[in-house]
């Protein structure tokens, strides 16, 4: 299919002004970069993270006051599923030791070591056993495998990219437990890159001082998950997984310690209730709010539902402001939406151009910044492009890069993009591509300490869902190291607790009746309802049909 | 487009995964297990679906063409073909008749990695259908990612289980294969069970990364992350912007860092 | 001289000695075995009903493989795999009808009309290397010998794929006589092994199996050769039983031919492979001071 008549007829406007651009950029010349405090600005102005415009503080529960962007604060302030009233929560349908609610990354790893430990584990999910943002990890997991390198290095890289605003003690576990988790992922089969004398293949990544980017193929997440899902169904003598079935809401007993859950078949629309002597919340990022409407990278279920009940339930987050955007995601062709464009494409020489064709920008300004620039010209300067589906776009001017290295540059350095855009009929060595920043990484999350734990005993959580770790700003492959890592710490250490002697007293749901309570004295008024489970992709058309949803019955009443 | 070449400010736009319809973009019939629906052009299945007001519960994933949720059967007019592509990878065309396939039966035998040894009469015992294979390729047809499933089948009728691990790591277990065997054959449960044999069993052991493991495990690092834990930010800053960084070129395990008190 | 190859499953697993002692004795002859670099099951068993076209398209599509990598010829080892090869051959170059069928049905595949040849390997030795140039390379001859020669079906039946004209054949005869041995001959030589009976029906398939043995041994063999993992099976690996259930009144060596052509040949274990036959094989070959 390749571009449109209409795409191709701006692309000639791109071409127009390149032979100059080319000449400027052979004599070293550039778009001039901005100073500190136009960086500042800008950022200010533009960056979803920066800018105060669509964030405000949370207005109830644990973190009230908080600054936080309007689609998070909002599901804060959310309501419950459930009339609590009407829950009968004596007649148990499920019963117990560890509860997991997610089935990804994080969730697998937490069941398998619950299992080791003796548990009964029950592992639910709102899709299918493995739809998580685990399976769409392309790069690799970091870990100090190597004789040059050690947890001390791990530390340091890990906590400096993240501007030293990380949790001290989530970022002592992840780099002593790295390799272990490695070693662990080894002896479940996975597929390792190795050198044939069985060393790991690693390499450099964006902020590290050591080779530590281990991988399988470039679909290491998926692996993973392959690996993890078929061994979690070996082991299915104690470890039962239940689809499309999400938890909804905590349920705490009147010692006030977390015992289960309640869970929502979506299939038949039923809820359960299941008791649990310890519940691990691994049920990944946010992706899916689309912050400030921007296209992501995230799996169809990244909502936030953890988050949510755990907050509901009076447990805070860390770092909950902070997002990651990647300046330079796909905008077209829409089968790619989201989609990285690596910043390598930059560093070759292509431009940034508005729909004239013209430069706007520096290329190669730190990612929050040239997100920020992108984004200034499309909502303020107005002259982005506009793809036939609807979205906003800027041309990234691939072509200039064979014409400044030399003819196969593109194909050479630039392989998996260069089948992915061939694939829709478009040459990125002879035709720009269309970019715009995409949500990446939820980089906050429920609070937790380095074992796992919440502040509600019982309670742990793993993973993508939990904040700290990475601070402000995640560095490539600890993502994958986060979920294996937490993820079976969580496990191992619910497992301790069930196997200590745990007693779940009569169940309740009165956090849930008290949030409510809070949320009415805060003025809230018609709060969401949440956990959202899935992101609704209708038209405003089609919406504006569905009579039932526009007079507000809610199914679940 | 020309009507919309800058983009005017008050404009809606497509947020998230939501498709707008720009002024003056075309639509095309397709038809959606039989029904048909106008949607706009360049759209892949999944968000032409949606477009169409479809909420998926089942068939949909990751979106991004490597979770195996959305696999998708479809003809064209006048092509007796079947053809077959993910949802969310796959462009709609004019006259597209289509239908989801988000899960299809297949049996996965019961065993434990453990027990077992990468041995071909082993996964011969636990798959006995993989000798009903006749050959019809309708598996290798069927497959959204183009992994050559009957080369895999066949490298294990033929023992080479490392063979069928190499051919078969693309696989994203949609159960498309499995759905046009006549042989009734679960192909991907098989190359699951053929890969891990193959990483745990057959593919040689990191032994540095042991080696670690055992260092980690006697408590080496202890002292060092308590300590990194209580350091203050000016002392951790400094320590960063002090590390060596091992050279591009330099073969993994080959290079010796000057500062060695940290390793 | 270079030959494109097609080794079958059981090769590869449980008969790596009909492999193994093949491939080593053709390099010592001067021949190259170069094997097919992607290939699938030969059909087997289930193109022996031929009114079932689906079971040719395996076959079919191995010898569209060999047509791709530039061959004219294609060389079998397994009795059943040049069975299954060479009949699917002749349905593509002479029955138009199921050619079509066939072609159509494979459409993402080249046409296919019958343009290679499909050859077993005692014919290939025979027509192509020859027995002269055998006897010339023979170190160790097989003297004092008696070697009986097991057909089984597959290679004659039906006439049609037959190696040589049924109720005349003489390759292993001569196959024998240059490596130095002694051939035998016997009545139940083309007589079937039993085949998969012995999953079904193992009773009857012994008793086949040991008519056949002692038919040899009353016409003095003292080993017995044949080409086919599974006559191999039925052959060898259930005298064991036989014997134990008195039906055999002595165990008899039996060899894959290309094993003695390897032993003959003057080929070290590795090539010969007798690991993987019963003990006797070995202990025979010792009290012949064929090996040490």
């Amino acid at each position: 299919m390749g571009y449109t008549p209409e795409l191709k007829e701006l692309i000639k406007r791109v071409e127009a002004t390149r032979p100059k651009r080319l000449e400027m950029a052979r004599k070293g010349e550039n778009f001039p970069a901005l100073t500190l405090e136009e960086r500042a600005v800008v950022l200010e102005k533009f960056h979803p993270d920066y800018q105060k415009e669509g964030r405000r503080p949370v207005k109830t529960g644990p973190d009230k006051g908080l600054v936080l962007p309007e689609e998070v604060a909002m599901l804060l302030e959310s309501r419950s599923m459930l009339r609590p009233e009407h829950v009968k929560l004596d007649k148990v349908d499920f019963d117990t030791d560890v509860l997991v609610i997610g089935a990804g990354g994080a969730g697998n790893s937490a069941a398998l070591l619950a299992a080791d430990a003796g548990c009964k584990v029950i592992m639910v999910t709102k899709l299918r056993h493995g739809d998580a943002n685990t399976m769409m990890a392309e790069g690799g997991i970091q870990a100090a495998v190597h004789e040059c390198d050690s947890p001390f290095y791990h530390y340091m890289d890990t906590i400096g990219g993240g501007h030293f605003t990380n949790q001290p003690d989530l970022v002592a576990t992840l780099s002593h437990d790295a390799p272990l988790s490695i070693n662990w992922l080894e002896g479940l089969g996975m597929m390792f890159n190795k050198h044939p004398d069985g060393r790991l293949v690693s390499r450099h990544f964006g902020g590290s001082s050591r080779k530590r980017m281990n991988s399988a193929g470039d679909m290491t997440g998926a692996e993973i998950m392959r690996v993890l899902r078929d061994e979690a169904r070996s082991r299915s003598d104690q470890i039962s997984t239940i689809e499309f079935t999400p938890a909804v809401e905590l349920l705490i007993d009147e010692e006030g310690k977390c015992g289960g859950a309640i869970l929502y078949n979506m299939e038949t629309r039923e809820f359960f209730i299941c008791r649990a002597k310890a519940t691990i919340i691994a049920t990944g990022g946010n992706g899916r709010l689309h912050i400030k409407g921007f296209a992501c990278t995230n799996h169809y279920g990244a909502t936030m539902d953890g988050v949510v009940l755990c907050y509901r339930a009076g447990v805070g987050t860390t770092c909950m402001w902070s997002t990651q955007y990647h300046p330079t995601g796909v905008s077209y062709p829409e089968q790619n939406v989201g989609l990285l464009i690596t910043e390598k494409v930059r560093g070759l020489g292509a431009h940034v151009l508005n729909v004239e064709g013209e430069q706007f920008c520096f290329p190669l300004e730190p990612r929050d910044v040239e997100s920020a620039e992108i984004i200034k010209e499309a909502l303020e300067v107005g002259k982005a492009v506009l793809t036939p589906t609807g979205r906003y776009g800027v041309w990234l001017d691939s072509p200039m890069i064979d014409m400044l290295h030399g003819e196969g540059t593109v194909r050479r350095e630039l392989p998996a993009k260069f089948i992915q855009f061939e694939r829709h009929g478009i040459d990125i060595s002879k035709e720009p591509m269309l970019v715009y920043p995409t949500l990446h990484y939820q980089n906050g999350g429920i609070a937790i300490d380095g074992d796992c734990r919440t502040v509600i005993p019982g309670l742990y959580s793993a993973g993508e869902c939990t904040g700290g770790v990475h601070g402000e700003n995640r560095l490539m492959g600890n993502s994958l190291q986060d979920v294996i890592t937490f993820g079976r710490r969580a496990g191992i250490v619910a497992a301790q607790y069930v196997n200590s002697g745990v007693e779940v007293k009569k169940l309740t749901m009165d956090h849930v009746v008290k949030y409510e309570k809070e949320l009415a004295e805060a003025g809230v008024e018609n709060p969401v309802v949440a956990p959202i489970l899935l992101p609704d992709y209708s038209t405003d058309e089609v919406a504006s049909r569905r009579l039932l949803q526009v007079q507000g019955m809610l199914e679940a009443e | 487009m020309s009507q919309s070449e800058s983009t005017p400010k008050k404009t809606q736009i497509a947020t998230g995964d939501r498709a707008i319809l720009p002024k003056g973009a075309k639509t095309i019939p397709i038809f959606i297990m039989g029904k048909q629906y106008e949607v706009p052009e360049t759209l892949t299945i999944m968000k032409a679906m949606e477009f169409a007001g479809f909420q998926f519960l089942r068939g949909a994933g990751c979106r991004g063409g490597i979770c195996g949720a959305c696999p998708t059967v479809y003809r064209m007019p006048n092509d007796y073909k079947i053809h077959f592509g993910l949802a969310c990878q796959t462009v709609v065309e004019a006259d597209m008749y289509l239908a989801q396939i988000p899960f299809y039966p297949a049996n996965r035998a019961v065993y434990k990695l453990e027990d077992i040894e990468a041995r071909p009469d082993m996964i011969n015992a636990l798959y006995p259908e993989l000798f009903r294979c006749v050959a019809c390729n309708n598996c290798t047809k069927a497959c959204p990612m183009n992994v050559d499933v009957l080369g895999y089948i066949s490298a294990l009728k033929q023992g080479d289980i490392a063979r069928a691990a190499e051919i078969s790591f693309d696989c994203i277990q949609c159960g498309m294969c499995a759905s046009r065997c006549m042989g009734e054959i679960p192909q991907y449960h098989i190359a699951q069970l053929a890969r891990r044999m193959y990483g745990k069993y057959i593919m040689p052991k990191a032994e540095h990364l042991q080696k670690r493991v055992d260092e980690i495990n006697a408590g080496k690092y202890d002292g060092l992350l308590e300590k990194l834990q209580k350091m203050s930010h000016e002392e951790l800053e400094k320590l960063y912007k002090e590390r060596e960084r091992e050279p591009d070129l330099a073969p993994n395990g080959t290079w010796v860092p000057q500062d060695a008190q940290y390793l | 001289m270079k030959v494109t190859y097609y080794p079958g499953c059981t090769l590869k697993t449980k008969a790596r000695n009909l492999e193994d002692s093949a491939v080593a004795s053709m390099k010592a002859l001067g021949v190259e075995m170069e094997e097919l670099t992607r290939w699938n099951c030969c059909g087997a068993v289930h193109s022996l009903a031929d009114d079932d076209l689906i079971h040719q398209v395996a076959p079919v599509r191995d010898l569209i493989r060999a047509m791709e990598q530039g061959s004219d010829a294609v060389v079998t080892l397994c009795s059943m795999c040049y069975n299954s090869l060479a009949r699917a051959n002749l349905i593509m170059k002479n029955d138009e009808v199921k050619r079509k069928t066939i072609n159509d049905f494979m459409d993402e595949e080249k046409d296919y009309h019958g343009e290679l040849e499909v050859l077993h390997f005692l014919n290939f030795i025979r027509d192509h290397v020859g027995w002269d140039k055998v006897r010339e390379q023979v170190k160790v001859p097989l003297n004092d010998m008696k070697v009986a020669m097991y057909y089984g079906c597959t290679l004659v039946r039906p006439g049609n794929v037959s190696i040589e004209p049924i109720g005349d054949t003489k390759v292993m005869g001569e196959f024998l006589e240059a490596l130095g041995a002694t051939p035998v001959d016997f009545p139940m030589a083309t007589t079937c092994c039993g085949s998969y009976q012995i999953l079904g029906n193992p009773e009857a398939a012994l008793d086949v199996s040991a008519a056949i043995l002692e038919s040899a041994l009353a016409r003095g063999a003292e080993a017995v050769i044949l080409s086919c993992p599974l006559c191999e099976y039925n052959l060898a690996k259930t005298q064991g039983q036989l014997t134990e259930k008195q039906k055999l009144s002595k165990e008899v060596p039996v060899y894959y031919f290309t094993q003695l052509l390897a032993l003959a040949l003057g080929l070290d274990s590795e090539a010969c492979r007798f690991d993987l036959n019963d003990h006797n094989c070995l202990n025979f070959l010792k009290s012949k001071s064929l090996v040490a």
